[in-house]
């Protein structure tokens, strides 16, 4: 199956400045897709690209196997755009923004606006220059989903959201996950990429530095090891395991990082009486940090 | 916690969106258009109509001093301003308004108008949402174009029934053919600076920096043609001057050739506004 969206070696500069170096990924039909990484890092620029919003310095982008210059109309008509800004002209209400874009669409009536709005509790008949940047951001949202996009594309999409509301989009977004359509997430909020989507690419300083199945990423990397034993016991046993680090004694209890396969340290653990052991899966955020930390080596 | 990989599914036919229209695409445009400038008939037609109107209303009171009036003038400044007889309410509304003012005025809407949905909302970064949609670029340009033709045809009528009006109720008995052949003749050269706004805003990314551009040949033009009147060096220069070809149409008529000329100037210079838009990105 074609992909919903194919890069490949997308090149965005801004002159001398950086955008995004030789990004080349693959979204499937179906999944939600986080692409994560600091303010700065090249997500605005790489959505900006697929949308023709700018023009790519090199390489290609195809977004439902259509060129994402040359039919960038006929990809529009399938994909709803959430930018990082949800900005309209501020006299507007989000009701007359809703019915321009759907005139646009060529979509009928406002029934699914009304119920996101709804949901979203979004207040559709104030101009949107009145409202916070979250009650916008609400009518931003309306706007993306309301005419049932095949691909969402969300810049952002939580920023100035109250919790709640933060909850209602990841309900909502696995439900449009569920419909079998296609959410690209650009975040840098972690805790929402790691609940809401299936895989993930990390961009760095403008490159994709790795592109990972969330559960497999969570469930491959290291774990956080504590073990409480008995009576004191020699760390170097445990030193000397491939994959255990930071290793730090503290009375009877060894506290490490271990990598990798874990039959050993639980072997060398067995070799001695354990009051207590406790193994904790990092949160994506460390993982994050451990890419970041290396000069995206992963 | 993290959700497992799901198979990919085909979505919904429900969920397909109708195709692409340009035709729809512009209509959208041009009526989000108009309706952004609904209040231009009130503020810009009613000003300079109520001036209009005031300049008709006089006519009776001065009537009789425009002889020693015109009598007064330099014959420069006569052919500067396209006076050549002040000897109707017309030509009077003509001197003081159409060689000056309207066309001025009305040239600055209709670049403010033609500003306003392209550089104005990249600059303002509307226009994310906008071109996201199923709009082709080129398509926003052409909206932006009919919709200002469209606002300064408008507001040339509210200034014309103003001032006709006006004048009417003083007793001045204006002709509404010949003042609003006079004040008709205003629409395409403002289409001309209207379409200059769209080449720059195809080319710059900033709304100020395409009216100062837009304004800056304006001006420059009008200068052009003002001292090309009064100064024979200067004179071979009129020629590329829109306001060469403007003339006046409350003494002369319109000329065809000239109205036409500059409405497809205005024209091809928004066709050229619209590739080159095509063509950068959107910041």
């Amino acid at each position: 199956m074609t992909p919903v969206i194919e890069t490949e070696k997308l090149t965005k500069r801004f002159g001398r400045d950086r955008g995004i170096e030789d990004v080349s990924l693959a979204v499937e039909a179906g999944e939600v897709f986080g692409f994560l990484g600091p303010n700065g890092a090249g997500k605005t620029t790489t959505i900006r690209t697929l949308l023709d919003l700018l023009r790519p310095t090199g390489g290609s982008a195809r977004v439902f196997g259509l060129d994402s210059r040359r039919d960038s109309v006929a990809i529009h008509a399938r994909v709803g755009n959430l930018p990082g800004e949800f900005a309209f002209d501020p006299r507007l209400s989000g009701r007359e923004i809703v019915s321009f874009l759907a005139e646009i669409r060529g979509v009928p009536g406002l029934g699914r606006a009304d119920l996101l709005a709804e949901r979203f509790q979004a207040d559709m008949d104030r101009p949107i220059g009145e409202l916070s940047r979250g009650n916008r951001q609400k009518i931003g949202l309306v706007q993306a989903a309301f005419h049932k996009p095949d691909l969402l594309m969300l810049d952002e999409p939580t920023g100035g959201l109250d919790p709640l509301m933060q909850e209602e989009f990841l309900t909502f977004v696995g439900e449009e996950r569920e419909h079998g359509r296609t959410v690209f997430l650009s975040s840098h909020e972690l805790d929402e990429v790691e609940r809401a989507c299936d895989r993930v690419g990390i961009i760095r300083e403008g490159r994709l530095v790795a592109v990972e199945n969330v559960a497999e990423i969570t469930g491959r990397a290291f774990r956080h090891v504590t073990i409480d034993f008995a009576h004191p016991v020699d760390p170097a046993e445990f030193r000397r395991i491939p994959g255990v680090a930071a290793l730090e004694r503290e009375g009877t209890r060894l506290t490490f990082k271990a990598h990798g396969d874990l039959d050993r340290v639980i072997k060398a653990a067995a070799r001695h009486p354990v009051a207590d052991i406790e193994l904790v899966r990092p949160t994506l955020e460390e993982i994050f940090l451990t890419y970041y930390g290396r000069n995206g080596g992963a | 916690m993290s959700v497992a990989l799901r198979a990919p599914t085909t979505p919904s036919a429900a969920a397909t969106p109708a195709p692409p229209s340009a035709a729809r695409a512009l209509r959208a445009v041009v009526r989000r258009g108009l309706r952004d400038n609904r209040r231009a008939p009130l503020t810009w037609g009613g000003s300079l109509g109520l001036m209009g109107g005031l300049m008709a209303a006089l006519w009776p009171a001065i009537e009789d001093s425009m002889d020693e009036l015109m009598k007064s003038y330099p014959p420069a400044l006569k052919d500067a301003f396209n006076i050549t007889e002040l000897n109707s309410v017309e030509a009077y509304v003509d001197g003081e308004m159409l060689s000056f003012i309207v066309p001025l005025a009305i040239a600055f809407l209709a670049v403010r108008c033609a500003t306003r949905a392209i550089s104005m909302a990249e600059e303002r970064g509307f226009l994310d949402a906008v071109l996201a949609a199923p709009l082709a670029r080129r398509t926003l340009v052409a909206g932006s174009f009919i919709v200002c033709a469209a606002v300064v045809a408008v507001v040339l009528a509210v200034i014309t029934a103003l001032t006709w009006v006006t004048g009417t109720i003083a007793g001045a008995e204006p002709s509404l053919v010949v003042l609003g052949r006079g004040f008709a003749n205003v629409w395409p050269l403002a289409m001309l600076f209207g379409g200059l706004a769209l080449l720059a805003a195809g080319v710059l990314h900033r709304a100020a920096s395409v009216t100062a551009v837009s304004v800056g040949v304006l001006a420059a033009m009008y200068i052009v043609d003002l001292m090309g009147k009064l100064a024979d060096p200067i004179e071979p220069l009129r020629f590329a001057s829109a306001f060469k070809y403007y003339g006046s149409a409350v003494q002369d008529g319109i000329d065809p050739l000239a109205f036409a000329g500059l409405a497809l100037a205005g024209a091809a210079l928004a066709t050229a506004g619209a590739l080159l838009f095509d063509r950068r990105d959107v910041r």
